[in-house]
């Protein structure tokens, strides 16, 4: 796995994790003022409550789809080490949420009065994530 | 049925900007990272030894033209 990565960023894999984890941030800061306009939290008159949401959902797929491009990448090429206990942990724990918050979109619906706080979890373990890895990188870079 | 046609715009036009937002973050994240990539440095290093080699041989051609020179002179 980690040669095919490799070989896919051709020697690059940080860059291109950095590239990709910054992509899902930005696109998750947007995320937050869909969902904003989708709760009625927002009214711009230039965006309904009901496109909002649909626009959030799709967004959303696409950003799950990177995290999970990332996750592989960082676990086949840098795999769990020690001095990056917080990244490891942040990052653990944010696809424990996302896992969480899709099966309560797909199943649970009687669960869905949390789906707020999942987002904001989500949101936060994201943010920490790209700050312990991505972040960093870019400071020192 | 305006109303649905309404809403279709508005997501579309939400989604093309979520893809104006990947463009910029891609832009200003690339921009950052600059030639520190591994593969813009062996790209430099490619265009280094490509200029070495260069240099070298004008050297060498400039030295054999010299040498020529000389050993007419001589004869």
């Amino acid at each position: 796995m980690e040669d095919l990565v490799e070989s896919l960023t051709r020697g690059n894999p940080t860059e291109v994790k950095v590239v990709l984890a910054s992509v899902a941030l930005a696109l998750a800061v947007y995320q937050l003022l869909l969902i904003a306009v989708g709760y009625g939290k927002l009214r711009p008159s230039f965006l309904a409550a009901r496109p909002a949401s649909a626009a959030h959902r799709a967004s959303g797929d696409a950003i799950v789809v990177i995290l999970v491009v990332v996750a592989v990448m960082c676990v086949s090429v840098f795999g769990f080490e020690d001095d990056a206990l917080l990244h490891v942990v942040a990052g653990s724990a944010l696809l424990a949420v996302l896992a969480v918050k899709i099966a309560v979109l797909r199943r649970w619906h009687g669960a869905g009065r949390f789906l707020p706080l999942l987002g904001t979890a989500v949101f936060l373990l994201l943010a920490l994530t790209w700050l312990s890895s991505a972040g960093n990188f870019l400071a020192d870079d | 049925m305006a109303g649905d046609d309404s809403h279709t715009r508005q997501m579309l036009l939400s989604l093309l900007v979520a893809l104006l937002i990947v463009a910029a973050a891609i832009i200003v994240v690339t921009a950052k990272l600059g030639p520190t990539s591994a593969a813009e440095q062996e790209a430099l290093e490619e265009r280094q030894e490509e200029r070495l080699k260069q240099r070298e041989e004008i050297r060498e051609e400039r030295r054999e033209r010299q040498e020529d020179q000389s050993g007419q002179d001589g004869s």
